[in-house]
């Protein structure tokens, strides 16, 4: 009975112990994400990391749907806005989205990633895995590219703003604005470094790729907003003298053969990468139909449906619909109207022979292709009561490319997009010419441009700030952020009194609109420190 | 015959254990003792029947031998049979509600019993299941309230939350109304901030991760809701939020019974949102046109509309859609038992089948469920078994798109001359997606399959009397399988088609060894200890594969390589856990009670050195009723004082917080290029992460007067909850939007009031009413411990909207001051029509320092439910009205369009020159403040209706059934509210969770043979 005893005791105890634990039972490891030590244990992950990088920048245009980049041309002095923009008092407040979006995205993408890379690239216990300083620095260079990338935006639309050096492992509510002066010079600091370091060229696989060019281009702009023109034109000059860049004088890529123009195959869908021929582009977003990765947040290139009119709500003059959508009638929505100065004054003396404004570049007629109306064929007036405001206007054929997935109701293509482009570099160093009262050299630049475009060439004499503006207007319209180029500039205000249509929009902006208000949200939110918001904005 | 053993029994054993004990005076030698007389002891059954003094048979008494957990429950026809081990000192207690209790010493009693209980006086020897084990309700000390399902049987409740709503004081039930949904319970308000503040669902004393749905209501015996410290902290680190402890059934009487419980039922909306009607539609479009300043001729209307607006505008043709968006909702439910208990086994099998047709299209939901309780008795002292459950459910169907219906212009083209539904009803208008096409296209399987089991061996100590071991090991295996498909539109030139498999696997298991040891130490003395040991661990993982632009449509989502760019994700988590309790009760003279519980938990979520936390609690409770000075009260059956205190945890967040981990993301460089793979720091972890604790006193009151005509129960408590898990906004400068982390201080008081009341009993009419009402008042006490601004007061974190001194939710913002009219003063900027906003610092302009402080929501101030059942001999009337009250939210769908785009809103009006409303906006209203719109919550719903007929006992034994009810029950009847939102109890603010709440009416029979 004893031993019977003493079994049913060690029995009880050991179904005790049995499930008796070790701490190591509670050790946590993610068995679906991967952390930073297991990613940073070779390049191969940080050349990951900045694969990422790219994708935050696309997501500019493709992160978000008819705002972030559109707000960057509406209500200026080239388009207008059919809502964005067309009342500066309630579309632009710190607490309207417009305030946040670029906010928000630089700094919970851009500057967050580029700042991991750059912290991660630097440590010391991981001195092991680069072959040399050239490459570790080379991928230093293209994390501070978007850095100075990412930085710049910003102070170009709020001005001064908290610089972001380091990667934060805990809360931070006290953040306090830098000057704009010092967020430019923090700026030309990293792309000086990515300049030193990047490649001149990449592979036709690795396109879109940071190339030293593209620093440089940048640089240029950076040292124009910091008053060293010397620099800026300097910078500019390693771009245009690399012998790597011209500007396309003959036709070339997918349309060669069919009627139309060197300025037009600039932005045949599959004619914007270098591999193409087109030794102009220096920085392209890269977008894919089909391949993951290759749409961004919104699923393809948006550009159609923010830029080309709502021609799809076009009636002909019975009254009926006049127009289905097609392969080559886009869904626009008329976002942004190009304003009667893009499309008609700009062009007055150069109207039949600037290439810009063929019929290869802005469509200016409409045939009614609707089987079901009784125009059927005929051309479009643009007629009343359709809105010639949103429903018909010219269109840039800039924009356009193939329907994503074929689906013509998309609004979207599946086309690059050319960020820098070797006409702004000119233009940059023109620029920097002009500010620095260096006519003959400023003309010498902007006539390299028009001479590519046929237009005729222009003398020092004519060269001031506005002319470069228009001149970037017919060039670069829908590729330039134009209300950053004018913010940088501090013109904003009074071309969009001169030239917007609308005349809401002209009654509503005032000085203050110069630079963006910061994000009451942000201002919130950093609740140690005062973030001090622009003036004018309450 | 038992008779005789018992005098055996008593002649022989216990002369020689007391000889032994005296001679030995050893505590060793007792246990030999009590092992040697435990070899001796034989079970016997014992077996009886217990009536009322009318001679009525009472179904569900609770019979327990005494000083032991051995106990039953009487059946249909009121038997009951316990198998004991024979004791010398055996006694039954028998305990029902509304009866007095009464103590049978079994000795030289004759079998089987007939046992008459006496109406009233009390409820106190009702079984109250406690974590880890039963208690009588005199002996509990905690917060619990005890739901007997039996209550709301005759309701057509598919979740087992709706049978808890608005009875039981402090405790919120909310869902959406659809189909399928499982809604969520809070208890006592909410506490955490960002973790859940879902209770834990224990279920036959296991934890339980299913969703509420995945427990069918008819196998619930009752649920006991453990509300304060004292009574949750034995479940230590998951009983933050109060702890939900469900009994399933078991069987009861030799006689194996059977018993069916069917119902069927049709629903329709109780409420919908309103939108403009065809004629309010053209009227905002020419008002939004006057307003523009263009032309607005109503003759012209056919011009300012869409083009295929027009033409239906021409033809007469308008759309309800709400009335294309909906079917007539339905249910039907069967669900079959059969449970016995034999000498050695008791079982309880059941199947279950309900379908519901939702009142939104395409909104169903099936439910399949099997349960088997076994136990069984090998030997006196060992015991096993099983409860199991395996629950289908088939949530499939794709419903329309609800933000597009509330856009969904009356004069859209809803379909096609051959039925088809058009991408968009509105010509060229893609701000509002046709509600159904997507709907019309698709098709999806979305299934749960859901395994859950406890095996369970107890051991009652051969060596020591009072002395058990239990070792639970339960696994749960879930399975969901949510596939999806849209077809080829033929109307569309590109090839949308697209189609999906996503599955979830989950696999939890607890293992838990309980020691208990209950003594009855002397007449004064009782002890009763509780020892666990557990672990516990889940996983979950889940693959997405994805397909579109198929070649075919036949397939489906079967063949997804079918498609031409396919894209697959998968992921997984794994959670661990460890437990260690302890709990004894200790009274003296039945009348002193006094628990102390302490339980320590580790889990895998939190950081490195933060894994372990320890939750102790301790109450006392003192039935003062019971003393010699109050003893021979007349008007007082019952006074009984409870007082608690005691820590519980939080651990209620997602795996891998603590720790910084990458997201992935893919670019294509170059044209007709690779796709790379990207990574970016996904989170900021947060190495410091720990348990979030309460701090819980509880101060309760049980009384009971007048013989049991009215009793009740009153809480007092005061929780302080410390170390938050919160997800935290931060700035985004710091590159991220949130972070998880332990902050600051919350305290919750409150009162809660549970009152029933029998109004009238006579011969063959009874008036019973059951009330519950409790409030709650939550705030911030610390957040940072931070002065960043020197003004000696700890600083508000703005970002969050969290004040200290305000509740959690405050809303801070403007003060509307009515509406700009044509002929007042309007700041330049401004037009008539739009939103005038307070000056509140008088500076004359409109900045970010005139927002304030203007309201509070989240949970209500006030919640009560009354409840009135009227029996008339075999007809019983119920009348159950649930209301919340002393809330405010805002209402999103309030904010105006701000264009004149072809689509609809919500109609409550708005600003024109003629119609000078002071109160709305123009449709064009611009709000550059981005402030919101804010309607009271409040409202007064009569939540249940039921007439049932108790078919009379003669009827029924000439039809051979032991019992019979019929009942009719409406729910959900009428709301009271001011909300003009979808339900201002669910309170969803904007289009995208605007499910009706649907409005039932359902024939129900229960019976059983």
């Amino acid at each position: 009975m004893k031993r019977h005893r003493f079994k049913s005791l060690l029995a009880f105890g050991l179904v005790m112990s049995v499930v008796a634990c070790s701490d190591d039972y509670l050790k946590e490891v993610p068995v679906g994400s991967l952390s930073a030590d297991n990613v940073f244990s070779s390049v191969t992950g940080f050349e990951g990391a900045l694969v990422s990088l790219h994708e935050h920048s696309r997501d500019e245009l493709a992160g978000d749907d008819l705002y972030r980049y559109f707000d960057m041309n509406t209500g200026t002095d080239i388009a207008t806005g059919a809502q964005q923009f067309e009342d500066y008092e309630t579309y632009l407040t710190q607490f309207t989205p417009a305030s946040e979006r670029t906010w928000d995205w630089v700094y919970s993408s851009l500057l967050r990633t580029s700042n991991f890379i750059i912290a991660n690239a630097e440590r010391a216990d991981l001195a092991h895995i680069w072959a040399n300083e050239e490459q570790k620095n080379a991928i230093i260079a293209e994390a501070k590219f978007f850095r100075a990338y990412g930085h710049n935006i910003l102070a170009t639309l709020y001005g001064g703003v908290p610089i972001i050096s380091e990667v934060y492992s805990a809360p931070k509510t006290d953040f306090i604005r830098s000057s704009r002066q010092q967020v430019y010079e923090f700026v030309a600091d990293d792309l000086e470094f990515a300049s030193a370091w990047l490649p001149l060229t990449v592979s036709a696989a690795n396109e879109g790729r940071i190339v030293k060019a593209a620093a440089d281009h940048l640089l240029a702009e950076v040292y124009i907003s910091l008053g060293r023109y010397d620099d800026a034109v300097q910078a500019a000059s390693n771009v245009i003298n690399s012998g790597l860049y011209r500007l396309m004088s003959e036709r070339f890529g997918v349309n060669k053969d069919k009627p139309g123009d060197v300025f037009a195959d600039l932005f045949a869908e599959g004619n914007l990468n270098r591999s193409s021929g087109n030794l102009e582009s220096i920085y392209v977003w890269q977008y894919e139909e089909r391949t993951p990765g290759g749409q961004g947040t919104r699923g393809g290139n948006q550009l159609v449906r923010g830029w080309l009119p709502f021609i799809q709500q076009l009636r002909d003059p019975s009254g009926s619909s006049g127009m289905v959508l097609a392969d080559t009638v886009h869904r626009g929505v008329g976002a942004i109207r190009p304003s009667t100065y893009f499309l008609y004054d700009l062009w007055r003396d150069n109207w039949d022979n600037d290439i810009r404004n063929s019929q290869y570049n802005i469509r200016r007629t409409y045939y009614y292709n609707n089987p079901a109306s009784s125009y059927f064929g005929q051309v479009a007036n643009f007629y009343v009561p359709s809105d010639t405001m949103q429903v018909i206007y010219p269109g840039l054929i800039k924009v356009e490319g193939k329907p994503f997935f074929g689906d013509v109701g998309s609004g979207r293509t599946a086309k690059d997009f050319i960020v820098y482009r070797l006409a702004e570099t000119y233009l940059l160093r023109a620029e920097a010419y002009l500010r620095k009262g260096d006519l003959d050299n400023a003309a010498l630049d902007i006539n390299t441009v028009r001479m590519r475009a046929n237009a005729k060439p222009i003398n020092a004499s004519d060269v001031d700030i506005d002319y470069i503006l228009d001149e970037r207007a017919r060039e670069l319209i829908a590729e330039e952020p134009r209300r950053r180029t004018l913010m940088r500039m501090g013109m904003l205000v009074e071309r969009v009194k001169k030239y917007n249509m609308k005349e809401k929009t002209r009654n509503s902006i005032t000085e203050k609109h110069n630079l963006y208000p910061i994000p009451q949200k942000a201002i919130d939110a950093n609740f140690s420190a005062t973030l001090e918001q622009n003036p004018g904005y309450n | 015959m038992i008779g005789d053993k018992l005098k055996q029994l008593d002649n022989v054993v216990i002369p020689v254990f007391l000889t032994h004990l005296k001679k030995a005076g050893s505590f060793l030698i007792c246990f030999l003792y009590c092992f040697s007389y435990s070899l001796m002891a034989q079970t016997v059954s014992i077996s009886g029947t217990v009536i009322n003094a009318t001679g009525e048979r009472i179904e569900g008494v609770s019979v327990v031998l005494k000083g032991t957990s051995q106990a039953t429950r009487t059946g249909f026809s009121g038997e009951f049979e316990l198998q004991i081990r024979e004791n010398q000192t055996d006694t039954l207690s028998f305990s029902h509600l509304g009866y007095a209790s009464q103590e049978i010493v079994l000795k030289g009693r004759k079998l089987p019993l007939t046992v008459v209980l006496e109406a009233k006086q009390g409820t106190l020897e009702e079984i109250i299941v406690i974590g880890y084990g039963e208690q009588t309700k005199r002996n509990v000390t905690g917060a619990i309230s005890k739901v007997e399902m039996a209550d709301t049987e005759n309701l057509p409740n598919m979740n087992i939350g709706e049978a808890i709503r608005g009875r039981v004081a402090g405790v919120q039930f909310t869902s959406s109304g659809a189909a399928g949904q499982n809604g969520s319970i809070l208890i006592r308000g909410p506490r955490s901030l960002s973790a859940s503040n879902e209770p834990l669902i224990v279920l036959d004393g296991v934890f339980f991760n299913g969703g509420l749905l995945d427990i069918n209501p008819n196998d619930i015996q009752s649920m006991e809701i453990l509300k304060d410290a004292s009574a949750a902290a034995i479940y230590g680190s998951r009983a933050a939020n109060g702890v939900i402890l469900i009994t399933s059934k078991k069987g009861s009487s030799e006689k194996p019974r059977i018993a069916l419980n069917t119902y069927h039922g049709f629903s329709q909306p109780s409420y919908l949102i309103k939108l403009l009607t065809p004629e309010r539609y053209i009227k905002k479009n020419l008002d939004a046109r006057g307003i523009l300043g263009l032309e607005a001729d109503p003759s012209k209307i056919e011009d300012y509309l869409a083009v295929n607006e027009a033409e239906n505008y021409r033809l007469g043709k308008t759309i309800d859609p709400w009335k294309e968006a909906t079917q007539p909702g339905r249910m039907n439910s069967i669900d079959l038992s059969i449970s016995a208990r034999s000498a050695r086994t008791n079982y309880y099998i059941s199947g279950s089948f309900i379908k519901e047709q939702g009142i939104l299209l395409n909104n169903q939901h099936e439910r399949i469920s099997f349960r088997t309780n076994l136990e069984t008795s090998i030997t006196s002292w060992l015991k096993t078994g099983v409860n199991a459950t395996y629950i289908k459910r088939d949530g499939s169907g794709v419903l329309p798109d609800l933000g597009g219906l509330v856009g969904a212009s009356p004069y859209g083209t809803w379909y096609r001359e051959d039925g088809s539904v058009p991408q968009y009803a509105v010509e060229a208008e893609n701000g509002s997606a046709h509600p159904l096409w997507n709907a019309a296209l698709s098709s999806n399987r979305v299934f749960a399959h859901n395994i859950f089991a406890n095996f369970f061996t107890i051991i009652e100590a051969p060596f020591l009397k009072g002395l058990s071991y239990r070792v639970n090991y339960s696994p749960n295996v879930r399975f969901l399988p949510n596939y999806s498909y849209r077809r080829q539109d033929p109307y569309l030139t590109s090839n949308l088609s697209f189609a999906r498999k996503i599955n979830t696997n989950s696999y939890d298991w607890v293992l838990e060894n309980i020691l208990t040891f209950k003594r009855q130490l002397n007449v004064n003395h009782y002890v009763d200890l509780t020892l666990m040991q557990g672990r516990n661990h889940r996983e979950n993982e889940t693959t997405s594969a994805n397909s579109n632009q198929l070649v075919t449509d036949v397939l489906g989502w079967n063949n997804l390589g079918l498609g031409t760019t396919l894209t697959n994700t998968s992921g997984g988590d794994k959670t661990d856990g460890v437990s260690y309790m302890f709990r004894t009760n200790y009274n003296f003279k039945k009348r002193y009670l006094a628990t102390f519980t302490v339980r320590r938990d580790g889990s895998s979520v939190f950081a490195e050195n933060n894994k372990y936390a320890t939750f102790p609690s301790g109450s006392l409770a003192w039935i003062i009723s019971d003393e010699t000075f109050l003893s021979d009260s007349r008007i007082l059956d019952l006074l009984k004082i409870r007082l608690s205190y005691g820590a519980v945890g939080n651990q209620a967040i997602r795996p891998y917080q603590s720790i910084s981990v990458l997201g992935t993301t893919r670019y294509v460089f170059s044209d007709g290029g690779a796709s790379s793979l990207g990574f970016f720091p996904n989170n900021m972890g947060n190495s410091d992460l720990k348990w979030e604790t309460t701090y819980a006193a509880n101060l309760g009151l049980d009384f009971e007067l007048l013989k049991g005509r009215v009793g009740g129960t009153v809480e007092l408590y005061n929780m302080d909850t410390k170390d938050l898990l919160v997800t935290r906004s931060l700035p985004t400068m710091t590159g991220y939007a949130s972070v998880w982390t332990n902050l600051g201080q919350i305290n919750n008081k409150g009162i809660e009031i549970t009152l029933n009341t029998i109004n009238v009993r006579k011969q063959k009419f009874e008036w019973r009413t059951n009330f519950t009402f409790s409030a709650n008042r939550n705030k911030i006490v610390h957040l940072y411990g931070s002065d960043t601004d020197g003004d000696g007061k700890e600083d508000d974190d703005l970002g969050n909207r969290w004040f200290i001194g305000q509740p959690i939710t405050t809303y801070f913002d403007y003060v509307q001051d009515g509406i700009y009219q044509v002929d007042d003063e309007i700041p330049s900027g401004f037009v008539p029509g739009d939103v005038r906003l307070k000056d509140l610092n008088d500076n004359g302009i409109i900045d970010a320092d005139d927002r304030t402080i203007i309201g509070h929501g989240g949970q209500p101030k006030y919640r009560w439910g009354i409840s009135n059942d009227l029996v008339y001999g075999p007809v019983t009337l119920s009348v159950f009205v649930n209301a919340m009250q002393g809330w405010i939210s805002n209402l999103d769908l309030l904010i105006p369009p701000g264009d004149n785009r072809q689509m609809n809103f919500l109609d409550y009006g708005w600003w024109t020159p003629e119609n000078r409303s002071n109160v709305r906006p123009s449709t064009l209203y611009k709000n550059r403040f981005g402030h919101k719109f804010y309607l009271s919550r409040d409202f007064v719903r009569i939540q249940d209706v039921t007439l049932s007929y108790n078919v009379p006992n003669l009827i029924l034994e000439k039809i051979r059934v032991s019992n019979m009810r019929v009942s009719l029950s409406g729910k959900n009847l009428y709301t009271f509210t001011d909300w003009v939102g979808q339900d201002p109890e669910s309170g969803s603010v904007d289009r995208t969770s605007l499910y009706p709440m649907p409005r039932t009416i359902t024939l129900g029979l229960n019976m059983s043979f």
